[in-house]
């Protein structure tokens, strides 16, 4: 009996302890701190701008303390439900810009004046549309990445192509010369083009005429297997011939400009973090500096650009927020432009068009800027976040990549889903 | 020995000590389960309430801000069980789940004999082996199986290769849901391998050297000696790790999402996939509830069989 | 592991005695299939931590580099240099310690219960047991956030050492009980004809043989708390309270995983769980000679 007793209280004894010394908070609301959700990308990528930004806000408000908490992004919107449903969500979060429709349609943010915040008067079109919602205005644009082709300018130079292609057409007839040249080696790839890569996919669908999905009449309808979407993907499988990339791959793993880096590609589509990743000391190839150039991806249209996809993060008040007036004065901080610049050096797209300029001078930055001016985005509707979780777009991809189903069929399925999903709880 | 005489009690005390011993012999079950119990009470209530109540519910991202679902009855249920879908993946995760169960224990307990059998230093470099194997995180280990079958980079398509066992220089394994199952299963097989082998050795060197010796004494030879006397003693043992493996083996979810980039193709849905696609990534955590309600009564039905042989081995006379 | 039970001893009779070589190379021809299946279990771990010591630009590579040619120790030192290491390491270790400790006392005083006893309520218990491990943990999560909010456990390490102790102990008290079970009863009834009161035959007699399947628990314990993810990435917000496994989490992001330094800090990451058992291990072959009955 007394040693099980003895046992019990040291045990207790022990777990008191251990939380006691790891529990520092309280747990009620003073408006002596705010919480920040930010992605990890900004903890490695730009810690100068959140720098920056904490420190103009702390003199702004010299008695509040700003608790920056990164995230990641397979599983943040877990995190974000489980705080929502509990009650303590965080005052400032960034959100994907593909993810703000279905919480500003679900009343997960409090409604913003754009005014308020700096430079709003030339936000990027792109990034502003992901904040809106019914006519108002529930995010703050934070900044955007546009893809590029970046190319082996070598290569190029030896395979007799004298300069960037002007017109889809000429890409085609580019990629068959470097194919010829190198495409022995069955690694080769003068396109490096995954199966599943549907951000560059979708660009030939908008450059066609076409889009993923229009609204009609209050309704959502699938527009992929009308004729001039039918074009646009006969020509992502003739693109696609030009790769060796993995059929059911994506882009991310591995990392393209990784593979790019190894140096049996010719030319692949990424953001212009892309670029100095490849030539990255530690997992690049510093060698291939002064080898490699950029173009925007030219449309089939010739003299045209293609439309980029403008991937990007907004940032959004919770609702349940108890300090707006802080958390909006943080955003502010941190989308200054100071802030801003910061991030547009560490290879990205400002929010607003008035630091593109500062992209162009840079030659590394200069063609995404260039391409970040023909966009496209997702439809706009809350359902969407749902088409891209049945990964309908990519299982589309990869039939007509793989051969199993012609591109008529694969799109007509794809339409089919699309409709159904964005049409769900309407 | 001591002999029963030596208690030395009169009939008086005989008495009181025999009361106060039944009350504290009836008492002292639930005194020693009480800590166990609480904590697990405690935590589990209350959420377990939650999501069978969340399941008659519709309670989405809308629901969830508000703190208040909406009560449909069994549309949830309904909707599950009208989905064609789902005896797809019912069947795949059943056949999935007896596949790696068996390959588990088969091996797991071949390997455990095997530590029986080898010399002391082979003994501790395998077992140390096993839990190494055992202690990376999972996570961790399913990015090492998908570099190692990678299409361009991987080392089983180039060992693969120079074997001459084919031409598998830029092999998909993932393209054909058969082959891709065929990586799923070595993965999961090779990570529960370690838990089973440690588990069962940790069993055998319990069977008592006397029982042993005394068998082999009686001429019994090896084979039987471990039929006879090993096998019974170690037949608890066995239907536990087996009901653990069957419920854990159900449940894979994070192998399957993390090797696939979080983007299986429906072929690849198992039970816990279909879960969370059919209702965390969309936020209807109504519908989600209602899965994992159905999935505890499927593991339930699975486990029935071993659960009637534990109560019945288990009961104290 | 000296005193480690052979199934298999061989006979005394003096008149069966089997040549020494063909013994001695039937024990070698068991070596060499436990060391071919060491080398295929622990293949992938290799891999693993062959790739913590290469660069950066040698870890994708199309022939495969088995060896570094060039190995490095900078993985290591960016993965210690990422933020909150060291904290990291703090929470894991407070965390899995009072976790192991707590389980193993609890769930061999309730497996004593489920084990020996009789008593109104124990099959209910079993199913409960058994019924709470079948619950799919990402359908908890929600309810669970709900119910850890209102008792203000939301961003503290005693949460998430409470919520791993519930997943950890039906596994836990299962497993004790399968092993009490396999336990002679004879043993436990001439120790209490010795005298010894029934609790005091548990501990004296029941403990130490049940030294293998506590190691066995522990073990099992002590990697789930370490290598748990998502339950501490959802309650653990401030990244000073963070375990390892979410620290891990921080070398993806957008940009795809830094795989090197990801590796180099799982690698350090499994060392403490090495050390664990290494520390353990002798226990598991402990047998009946501590602690028996004599006759």
């Amino acid at each position: 009996m007394k040693v099980r007793y003895l046992a019990a209280g040291l045990l207790v004894a022990m777990l008191a302890v251990a939380a006691s010394t790891a529990s520092g908070g309280t747990s009620r609301s003073h408006a002596t701190k705010i919480v920040v959700w930010l992605q990890n990308d900004a903890q490695n990528g730009w810690p100068e701008a959140v720098a920056l930004a904490n420190r103009n806000f702390k003199a702004q408000h010299p008695d509040v303390d700003v608790d920056v908490q990164y995230q990641s992004w397979g599983t943040h919107l877990t995190k974000f439900d489980a705080a929502l449903a509990g009650g303590d969500a965080p005052d400032v979060i960034e959100m994907g810009n593909t993810e703000m429709t279905k919480y500003m349609a679900a009343g997960a943010f409090k409604s913003l004046t754009q005014s308020a915040f700096p430079n709003s008067a030339t936000w990027l079109q792109g990034l502003k549309g992901s904040c809106q919602f019914n006519g108002k205005l529930y995010g703050v644009p934070y900044y955007a990445g546009a893809r590029a082709v970046i190319y082996r300018t070598d290569q190029y130079k030896a395979a007799g192509i004298k300069s960037a292609p002007k017109s889809l057409a000429q890409f085609m007839v580019d990629g068959q010369k470097l194919m010829k040249k190198y495409g022995k080696d069955g690694n080769y790839s003068a396109v490096y083009f995954p199966g599943k890569y549907w951000y560059y996919a979708m660009s030939f669908v908008y450059d066609y005429g076409s889009q993923i999905a229009i609204r009609k009449g209050g309704k959502w309808k699938g527009t992929l297997n009308t004729p001039r979407a039918l074009a646009a993907l006969n020509q992502v499988k003739r693109v696609m011939k030009l790769s060796r990339a993995s059929k059911t791959g994506d882009e991310a793993n591995p990392q393209q400009a990784l593979v790019f880096a190894k140096g049996k590609v010719g030319s692949f589509v990424g953001n212009g973090w892309e670029w100095p990743y490849a030539l990255d000391t530690k997992v690049g190839n510093p060698a291939l500096d002064g080898k490699m150039n950029a173009y925007p991806m030219p449309s089939h249209l010739r003299g045209k650009f293609m439309p980029t996809f403008l991937g990007g993060s907004d940032l959004a008040i919770p609702v349940t927020t108890k300090n707006q007036g802080l958390a909006a004065d943080w955003i502010k901080a941190f989308t200054s432009t100071a802030s801003e610049s910061e991030i547009a050096k560490a290879g990205n797209i400002a929010n607003t068009t008035k630091l593109l300029s500062f992209n162009a001078s840079n030659p590394k930055l200069a063609p995404f800027a260039r391409a970040a001016k023909y966009s496209w985005f997702v439809p706009t509707s809350p359902n969407w976040t749902n088409v891209e979780n049945a990964n309908v777009l990519q299982n589309m991809l990869v039939k007509i990549a793989t051969g199993r189903a012609s591109v008529r069929a694969a799109a007509t399925s794809a339409s089919n889903q699309i409709t159904r999903i964005l049409n769900t709880g309407a | 020995m001591a002999s029963v005489a030596e208690s030395g009690v009169t009939p008086a005390s005989r008495r009181r000590r025999f009361s106060r011993r039944r009350v504290g012999q009836a008492a002292a079950p639930y005194v020693l389960l009480t800590p166990a119990a609480a904590v697990i009470g405690l935590v589990l209530a209350y959420p377990l309430y939650l999501l069978v109540k969340m399941s008659f519910e519709k309670y989405g991202l809308f629901e969830l801000i508000r703190h208040k679902g909406r009560w449909i009855g069994t549309a949830n249920y309904a909707s599950i069980f009208h989905d064609g879908e789902f005896w797809h993946v019912v069947l795949r995760t059943l056949v999935f789940t007896i596949v790696c169960v068996s390959l588990t224990m088969v091996l797991g307990t071949a390997i455990a004999l095997l530590l029986l059998q080898v010399s002391r230093w082979v003994r501790i470099a395998l077992t140390t082996g096993l839990v190494l194997v055992w202690a990376v995180p999972v996570i961790v280990a399913v990015n090492i199986w998908r570099w190692m079958v990678d299409y361009q980079f991987g080392v089983a398509n180039w060992t693969l290769t120079k074997l001459h066992l084919g031409d598998f220089a830029r092999h998909d394994w993932f393209a054909n849901p058969w082959t891709g199952f065929g990586v799923f299963t070595l993965l999961i097989v090779w990570g529960a391998i370690p838990f089973v082998t440690i588990t069962v050795y940790a069993g055998l060197a319990q069977v008592p050297h006397e029982l042993l010796e005394a068998a082999a004494i009686d001429g019994a030879r090896p084979w039987a000696i471990f039929r006879e006397v090993t096998l019974p003693l170690l037949k608890p043992i066995f239907v536990i790790l087996t009901s653990l493996s069957i419920i854990w083996d159900f449940q894979v979810f994070q192998q399957i999402w993390v090797m696939l980039d979080a983007r299986p193709s429906s072929d690849y849905y198992t039970m816990a996939i279909y879960a969370f696609h059919q209702s965390f990534q969309i936020s209807e955590y109504g519908l989600g509830a209602a899965i994992a309600v159905v999935m505890v009564l499927f593991m339930f039905m699975a486990t029935l069989i071993y659960l009637r042989q534990m109560l019945r081995t288990g009961e104290v006379n | 592991m000296s005193s480690v039970t052979q199934i298999a001893p061989t006979p005394v009779a003096p008149a069966v005695t089997r040549p020494r070589s063909r013994k001695r190379l039937r024990k070698a021809g068991w070596n060499v299939l436990g060391l071919i299946v060491l080398a295929v279990m622990v293949f992938p771990v290799y891999w693993m931590v062959s790739t913590a010591f290469k660069p950066g630009h040698d870890i994708l590579s199309y022939t495969p580099q088995w060896i570094p040619t060039h190995p490095v120790l900078s993985n290591f030192t960016d993965a210690i240099h990422q933020q909150f290491f060291w904290n990291a390491v703090k929470n894991s270790l407070i965390v899995t310690t009072v976790v192991v400790v707590l389980s193993l006392v609890l769930a061999f005083l309730a497996a004593l219960a489920l084990a020996k006893f009789s008593f109104y309520g124990r099959k209910p218990f079993i199913v409960v047991i058994l019924g709470v491990q079948m619950v799919p943990l990402a359908a908890l999560i929600i309810p669970l956030y709900i119910l850890m909010s209102r008792v203000h456990q939301v961003d503290k390490l005693s949460g998430v050492i409470v919520m791993y102790l519930t997943f950890v102990l039906p596994f836990a008290v299962w497993t004790l009980r399968g092993f009490l079970l396999g336990v002679p009863k004879e043993l436990e009834e001439s120790a209490m004809v010795d005298g010894a009161t029934r609790f005091g035959a548990f501990v004296r007699i029941l403990l130490p043989l049940l030294g293998p399947g506590l190691v066995a628990t522990s073990i099992f314990a002590f990697i789930q708390a370490w290598n748990e993810f998502i339950i501490a990435y959802v309650f653990l917000h401030t990244p000073e309270k963070q375990t390892l496994m979410v620290w891990l989490a921080s070398f993806t992001t957008l940009r795809g995983t830094d795989w090197g330094p990801l590796m180099a800090g799982a690698t350090l990451c499994s060392l403490p769980v090495i050390v664990f058992f290494v520390l353990v291990q002798r226990k598991i072959a402990f047998g009946l000679t501590a602690g028996a009955v004599k006759g």
